[in-house]
């Protein structure tokens, strides 16, 4: 065989984008509105839709990812897992009885087992949305134990809680190992290179500052999205499958521009809602034949049918409007700004990898929604 | 007829290439010919070429510029890429069900429809199934169960308000008397225990199970005896309607139904809250004015007026209508329910039900200890 001169490896991007903008703000208004008219069950079909946008729109290595989960399989999961949680419930209402006739609120470590039940939705979920994940014809799967990952994440959890928060980094690099390394490509298992000690390092002086910052409120925005800018980076370079290495070149600063961009919206929209009250207030009062200042004093306007109507339509529209701004920032803006600062080695590893791996149930997104939790 | 494209003969990674094949069996990336014959034909060289049903043909997502397209007779996640326009829209042509797979007008428009169906369900269970249910199954519930969730509330009160129970014995004999005689004319068979407990706060509770607290606070704003014993007979018709498990059943029934709707649609929660708020509250007034006129029976019965109870409850609310709004209230609001008493109000046919002595020795209770 012919010798070969070592070449100092290149590290192409090797993964673009290509959604449009606007066709995603038409979907998630869309969706938005449906979530409305539909009381909120519209959310299965409507997560679906992002996801579907932007996993067939990554594109790696020249070839397209593909989400086929589909917002049914959400819904079946959904009504499982009420039926698995409610005798759950009950039975912790009555352990709750048990324990508070012996003491008073000694109850309330039993919210433990409730932290534990959702770190078990979370992995559950991760599964499966993993398994619904295509590249080249070849899907991603999970294996391990969900309740495995649950103790340790509340053992974790603890840890970091004794230690203000110190723990961290090695809390979310353990748990971190369990998930990727139970991950796969096909026959290409996955695995966590990350370091708590790493990830120590880039926020430690994040961690100093928060103190501080809970007094200078204006500076939170800052900080959260410097530690997300640190974690996202920490996390995505530590992600190998097989020879395949990720990296992420992401910059402290990178996120800022995002955070801040939600809470102006959120502020504006939260200035038309106030300056909308207003307006009701005034044709409720007029409709009175009343004084706006005595509609205000006199507290007439908590028993005005026709402006608590109105306040309640304004509201609905208010967060209608908040979850479209979520979801254009804080999930495709973030999505893009993430993809555009990886860089792959070693993708030749994925050239002919052999297919493998069950689907998964969407019965652990069921639990996340029912106990309302929500992670990767 | 057949059209068959020149597979590229260049080789690299991110040029352009016409058509790519994935098997789902591996993630080898196969350059294929296609021959539009009786059915598709995807062929790639050295190997016999690939047969797809053009019925069977569906579109999967794609990235623009791309046509993605997987079979149903093939392995599930098999796909045929097709990045030239002209070949993409040949084979468009002869698949009649490729856009089969996707979400459309009718896919939703019958998401909306099951959603309201479901909506109008769990607003018909909210309004009659649950109270139903509630009324149905409260009685059922055995009186040992009643009791340990008795016990339970009782162990948070005292941790709230102090544990400091007041037993003066002339007090305390009082306090017997009263309630022996509220007992008798209520007809309540099941075991009473009551108790005084030392607070400022002016309030009474009937607890699951039987037990019956009065603070002493509201012991301290009573001008005599009637105002006490129709608080007292009150709360004993909370007792023999078992309305603690009724209340119970029917909150916690509305608040997982309520719960159903709106999931994770960000600051929605507020607004469940507040519709849930309004539905068990309205069926509190129901309870707390079905245990009035319990009361006013009572005190009818032992033949005193029941307006006391109102007079008193009003010294310690004040005129509730202007400042609360009432379709939030636990409670009818206190002026209402005086005029209700009011109403039922005459003068005495029986003697009082503690002498002038006894009454003296009830609000001097927690004197004693202390």
């Amino acid at each position: 065989m012919r010798w070969e001169p070592p070449s100092p490896p290149p590290v192409p991007s090797l993964v673009t984008f290509s959604g449009d903008r606007g066709a995603y703000f038409r979907l998630v208004a869309k969706g938005a509105g449906l979530e409305l008219v539909t009381a909120g069950f519209y959310r299965f079909w409507l997560t679906t839709d992002v996801r579907r946008h932007l996993w067939s729109n990554t594109t790696i290595d020249g070839d397209a990812a593909e989400y086929t989960g589909r917002g049914k399989e959400l819904l079946i999961g959904f009504l499982f897992a009420l039926a698995i949680l409610m005798p759950i419930y009950l039975a912790y209402f009555l352990v709750t009885i048990e324990a508070e006739r012996l003491r008073a609120f000694a109850s309330i470590p039993l919210l433990l087992a409730f932290y534990a039940f959702g770190q078990f939705a979370i992995y559950r979920a991760r599964r499966y949305r993993l398994t619904r994940t295509v590249w080249r014809g070849v899907r991603f799967w999970m294996d391990g134990s969900g309740w495995a990952y649950a103790w340790r994440a509340v053992l974790w959890g603890l840890l970091t809680v004794l230690t203000l928060g110190f723990a961290l980094p090695w809390r979310e690099a353990a748990l971190e190992r369990y998930k990727m390394s139970h991950s796969y490509y096909g026959d290409l298992q996955g695995s966590f290179e990350g370091r708590g000690w790493e990830f120590f390092k880039r926020v430690w002086w994040l961690w100093l500052l928060t103190p501080f910052a809970l007094y200078v409120v204006i500076a939170l925005p800052f900080l959260y999205a410097a530690f997300k800018a640190a974690e996202w980076r920490w996390w995505l370079s530590g992600i190998r499958f097989g020879e395949v290495r990720v990296e992420s070149t992401m910059t402290r600063g990178a996120l800022i521009g995002l955070y801040w961009k939600v809470i102006g919206w959120v502020a504006l929209l939260m200035v038309l809602l106030f300056a909308y009250l207003g307006l009701s207030a005034v044709v409720a009062a007029s409709m009175k034949g009343m004084h706006l200042n005595y509609f205000f004093v006199s507290r007439a306007f908590v028993r005005s049918v026709p402006f608590l109507v109105l306040a309640g339509i304004g509201y609905l529209a208010f967060i209608l409007a908040t979850n479209v701004v979520i979801r254009i920032y804080l999930v495709r803006d973030i999505w893009v700004k993430v993809l555009s600062t990886v860089r792959i080695r070693g993708i030749e590893a994925t050239a002919n990898v052999t297919a493998k791996g069950e689907l998964a149930s969407a019965l652990g997104e069921g639990f996340a929604d029912g106990l309302d939790v929500a992670g990767f | 007829m057949s059209i068959e494209n020149a597979p590229s003969d260049d080789a690299g990674l991110n040029q352009r290439e016409g058509v790519v094949y994935f098997d789902g069996q591996s993630s080898r990336r196969r350059r294929v010919s296609l021959r539009f014959a009786d059915q598709l034909e995807i062929g790639e060289d050295g190997v016999a070429p690939v047969q797809w049903d053009y019925s069977d043909i569906r579109e999967a997502d794609s990235p623009p510029g791309v046509l993605r397209v997987t079979c149903l007779s093939a392995p599930p996640l098999a796909r045929l890429e097709i990045r030239d326009p002209q070949l993409a829209a040949e084979l468009k042509s002869r698949c009649p069900r490729l856009a089969e797979n996707q979400v459309d007008g009718r896919a939703i428009a019958k998401i909306v429809g099951w959603s309201l169906a479901a909506v109008v369900s769990i607003v018909t269970l909210v309004m009659f199934g649950v109270p139903l249910a509630a009324d149905r199954l409260a009685p059922i519930v055995p009186q040992s169960f009643e009791r340990r969730l008795g016990d339970a509330a009782e162990v948070q009160i005292k941790t709230i308000f102090g544990d400091k129970t007041c037993n003066d014995a002339t007090g305390q004999k009082a306090f017997d008397k009263l309630l022996r005689s509220l007992r008798q004319a209520a007809g309540l068979d099941t075991a009473v225990e009551p108790e005084v407990l030392s607070t400022s706060v002016p309030n009474a509770l009937a607890l699951p199970g039987g037990k019956v607290i009065l603070f002493s606070g509201l012991l301290a704003k009573a001008n005599n005896p009637d105002e006490i014993a129709g608080v007292l007979a009150h709360e004993l018709g909370h007792l023999k309607h078992r309305d603690n498990m009724r209340n119970l059943i029917h909150d916690s029934g509305t608040s997982f139904l309520a719960g159903l709707l709106f999931g994770d649609v960000t600051g929605a929660g507020a607004l469940v809250f507040a519709s849930r708020t309004l539905v068990t509250s309205s069926y509190s007034r129901e309870v707390e004015q079905s245990a009035d006129t319990f009361s006013m029976d009572v005190m009818q019965k032992l033949g005193r007026s029941p307006k006391p109870m109102g007079e008193l409850l009003f010294r310690i609310t004040g005129k509730q209508g202007d400042s609360e709004l009432s379709i939030l209230a636990s409670h009818p609001l206190t002026e209402d329910r005086l005029k209700r008493m009011s109403q039922a109000d005459r003068p005495p046919t029986d003697p009082p039900l503690l002498t002038p002595d006894e009454w003296t020795a009830l609000k001097a209770i927690c004197r004693s200890k202390s």
